[in-house]
């Protein structure tokens, strides 16, 4: 028995990680599904995190609470972020936004009246993993709400051809900046749950490691559909899990082996909606 | 023919100069194109005119004159305003959205008339659900309309190269234009497909559209067009009718060259 | 005043390593459109290499030094091949390099951590070159000037290299529009991979560099270049090697000034603000022309 609720914790938590891991994959698929690669996520979830830990704190509120203020913080800082990246060109804002993650850190070690600094910050706080999956159905649905909406179609014009979808009277500037408010506050909230999953931030915790977790799960899982982001995020969470019980010796070795071979053999992500509807197409044909 | 006013002119160019890197690839241009009619724009490879498609759209900043619709003045608009303002091109080489169906590419030229605002269809409130419905029933019509009805569901990136274009077409008429702009629309189609646009064309003048074609073939210009202006290293050789444009001398040689050429191209046929 | 002057040689030696990676990390930006996140692994490995050669093989300084650089190149030409090359050929985008980049990073750098028994090695006393030259009383240490002297040299040879040769024009219009170039008469496959070649070895030249001066050869020397080396081609512009080569050193001048006189703490911080400044104010690196729009 004592056997059965050990696998049903580590489980839990392998669960509780994927389902946070695919809020922050979602904050980067909200942008870019509208033709933005950014990894500007962390740092909107770095300090809807932080604040939101704080909030937690001192005003000795739950998580559900907190989530509001970390949503808030999100947007407003991606709003700021949107405002000097809108005019950068393309490859210039991925690397402009990656170079954003690095300052993160430099500001998290240097703010430590809300970061902790270097020590970090401990949050004795927990949330039931059926209210974090809840939480995560509940932003599926937005997510799946935004795809079927006029502001959905509009974000795959601009993604596919920006200057035809402007010529279709579609504004991709205002297009994108919807798009990073969107990321900002699911970065937000991403944020806050994966510092009540870890009950401990410190200034390494939204950094590189989860800028690449966030684009892998992504691009992994299919950057063409938002379920894309949350099949990812299960992938990308449960490989090294899965590596560790084969190949114990080598998890990191299998886990990136595993990463490259589904890349290279679904390079458009394990859901593709075009691909489902070429083998329609192709069906269609035969029958 | 006797009822339209001929003299009220929709698109207005004055003056119009646009260099790329010191090539003019429009030099003082200067040209009008009447309200409901067709004006078929012609001239050899390099004469500027996708470049004037570019600049009237706003995907281009003019480098000096005017542009005006319907006497506004429309220059230094971002494209989306100008597409607003009733403006809607399509393309030489086919611009179709990748991973979207028949139907998807045209509700996406449906946008400007989606007749609610981008958060009321995220919530989905029944008068934003009724309004999606129209526009995906006008959809359906404006695919129906290029003949297409039956490719509503296919990845239009899998038609032939006929199909995309009248998708394309479909597609800028969701925007419900004023001013339709067609680059070459007829490019690499077939006589009888070549006609089939040119009587779509007509159908859309006579139902009150003003349309500014790029096009090649002389005998779709004179067979469909009201109008027709020739340009030749970006500059205007001649406006007038379809025959009295093609029978101007100076046309005669921009467009093919020295005589022997033109036997050839004719021949070609 | 002296004190002042060491430091600026010092970090004018730290930022000629970061000047060096950043050469090859934005060559491969800028040729192949690749956000290269196992650059840094390959600078690792190539110190790893020359430390083995040195070790295992006892060779001379120079002839270490050559055999991490060629590692370094052959493990950039491996990685393009197995983890680019299927991608290019189905025309998937950079998108998807980024996460095969990114499987070999986790791949490489667990690697290199079996390699180095998950410590951190160094290269034995003898080993280099440890001479100490004099330039009035001020000290010049002979791996400083050589590390200098090396990013000289590889700027000003790939500089040329990339803007006055045919070779050069090749890769510029690779990375312009591959299609385009096969057409106008450039093999882009040979381009792909001797760009790829040469990426990894003027990183894998930073990585054995590095690994001799900082006494630090394992996984995470190569993590820390990467950042950096990041930085300046950030700050310096990715399709122009001279922004990239100015920018690393002076982030290396700033790192080593603002520890010296300001605080040790905010050694990372002063690069990082930097790239924050730059991104404000001049968002395309020192020599980032305004961009040709396209329709």
């Amino acid at each position: 028995m004592d056997w059965l609720s050990d696998t049903w914790a580590a489980y839990q938590s392998t669960l509780g990680f994927a389902a946070v891991n695919a809020v922050l994959a979602l904050s980067t698929y909200a942008v870019l599904s509208a033709g933005v690669l950014s990894f500007a996520s962390v740092s909107y979830a770095a300090f809807g995190g932080f604040l939101g830990a704080q909030v937690m704190l001192h005003a000795g509120i739950g998580p559900l609470l907190a989530l509001p203020a970390a949503i808030l913080a999100g947007g407003v800082l991606s709003f700021l972020v949107a405002l000097i990246f809108l005019r950068l060109e393309g490859h210039w804002m991925a690397l402009a936004s990656l170079a954003l993650v690095l300052i993160t850190r430099v500001v998290v070690l240097n703010a430590p009246a809300l970061t902790g600094g270097v020590n970090g910050l401990s949050i004795p706080v927990e949330l039931p993993i059926g209210v974090l999956i809840l939480l995560l159905l509940l932003l599926m649905l937005i997510f799946q709400r935004l795809a079927v909406s006029w502001y959905g179609i509009a974000a795959r014009a601009v993604r596919e051809d920006p200057a035809v979808a402007a010529s279709l009277g579609m504004s991709p500037r205002r297009v994108q900046m919807i798009a990073f408010l969107i990321s900002g506050a699911v970065g937000g909230a991403g944020g806050v749950l994966l510092a009540v999953m870890l009950q401990f931030l410190s200034p390494d915790t939204y950094f590189v490691n989860i800028a690449f977790t966030m684009i892998a799960s992504v691009v992994l899982g299919g950057s063409y559909h938002w379920a894309g982001a949350v099949a990812g995020a299960a992938v990308f969470t449960a490989l090294p899990v899965i590596a560790q019980a084969v190949v114990p010796a080598m998890q990191d070795v299998a886990n990136g082996v595993a990463l490259l071979l589904i890349m290279i053999f679904l390079p458009r992500g394990l859901i593709d909606p075009r691909a489902w509807r070429r083998r329609r197409a192709a069906r269609r044909r035969n029958a | 023919m006797t009822m339209r006013t001929e003299s009220r002119t929709l698109l207005e160019l004055d003056a119009v100069r646009k260099s790329f890197g010191g090539v003019a690839a429009v030099a003082s241009l200067s040209l009008g194109v009447p309200a409901g009619s067709v004006m078929g724009l012609m001239g050899p490879n390099g004469a500027g005119k996708t470049t004037v498609i570019n600049l009237v759209t706003g995907m281009f900043p003019l480098d000096a004159g005017c542009i005006r619709l319907a006497g506004d003045d429309i220059q230094g608009l971002p494209a989306h305003r100008i597409a607003a303002r009733g403006i809607v091109r399509t393309y030489q080489n086919v611009r179709l959205f990748s991973g979207m169906t028949a139907l998807e590419q045209v509700l996406a030229g449906c946008f400007l008339r989606r007749g609610t605002s981008l958060f009321a269809s995220f919530l989905g409130t029944p008068a934003a659900r009724a309004a999606q419905a129209r526009a995906t029933e006008h959809a359906r019509h404006l695919l129906a309309r290029v003949g297409l009805a039956h490719r509503a569901d296919v990845l239009a990136e899998t038609l032939s190269y006929g199909e995309q274009r009248r998708i394309e077409i479909a597609r800028a008429l969701g925007a419900a234009p004023r001013l339709l702009l067609l680059d070459e629309p007829t490019a690499g189609m077939n006589a009888q497909e070549s006609a089939a646009i040119g009587r779509l064309v007509h159908e859309l003048r006579d139902a009150g559209l003003t349309v500014l074609m790029v096009e090649h073939n002389v005998r779709l210009v004179t067979e469909f067009c009201d109008h027709a202006a020739v340009m030749s290293f970006g500059r205007l050789l001649v406006a007038g009718t379809p025959a009295e444009c093609i029978a101007h001398p100076d046309v005669q040689t921009a467009y093919f060259g020295h005589s022997a050429d033109a036997e050839r191209i004719r021949a070609l046929r | 005043m002296e004190l002042f002057a060491e430091q600026v040689l010092n970090g004018c030696a730290l930022g000629a390593l970061y000047a060096l990676f950043a050469i090859g990390f934005g060559l491969v930006f800028a040729t192949l459109g690749i956000l290269n996140a196992a650059h840094g692994t390959y600078a690792s490995w190539a110190a790893i290499a020359a430390l083995a050669a040195t070790e295992r093989l006892g060779l001379p300084f120079p002839l270490a030094v050559l055999a991490g650089v060629v590692a370094g190149g052959l493990l950039a030409l491996f990685v393009d091949q197995v983890a680019f090359q299927p991608l290019r050929a189905r025309g998937a985008g950079m998108l998807a390099a980024l996460i095969t980049s990114i499987a070999f990073w986790i791949i490489l750098d667990s690697l290199a951590g079996f390699a180095t028994g998950q410590q951190s090695l160094s290269f034995p006393q003898g080993s280099y070159p440890a001479r100490m030259y004099h330039l009035g009383t001020m000290p010049l240490p002979a791996m400083q000037l050589l590390t200098i002297a090396a990013m000289l040299v590889a700027t000003f040879g790939i500089h040329l290299l990339v803007r006055r040769s045919r070779f050069g024009a090749a890769m510029r219009a690779v990375g312009w529009n591959g299609a385009a170039a096969a057409l106008g008469g450039v093999n882009p496959r040979m381009v792909v991979l001797a760009t790829a070649f040469l990426a990894g070895a003027t990183s894998g030249l930073a990585g054995v560099l590095a690994g001799i001066s900082t006494q630090n050869v394992s996984f995470s020397l190569g993590e820390g270049l990467l950042l950096k080396g990041f930085a300046a081609v950030v700050v310096g512009g990715y399709d122009d090697v001279r922004g990239a080569a100015i920018a690393g050193v002076a982030l290396g001048i700033a790192e080593v000034i603002t520890a010296q006189y300001l605080s040790t703490s905010l050694r990372d911080g002063i690069t990082y603000a930097l790239l924050l400044g730059f991104l404000l104010v001049r968002p395309r690196g020192l020599f980032g022309r305004a961009g040709f729009v396209r329709a």
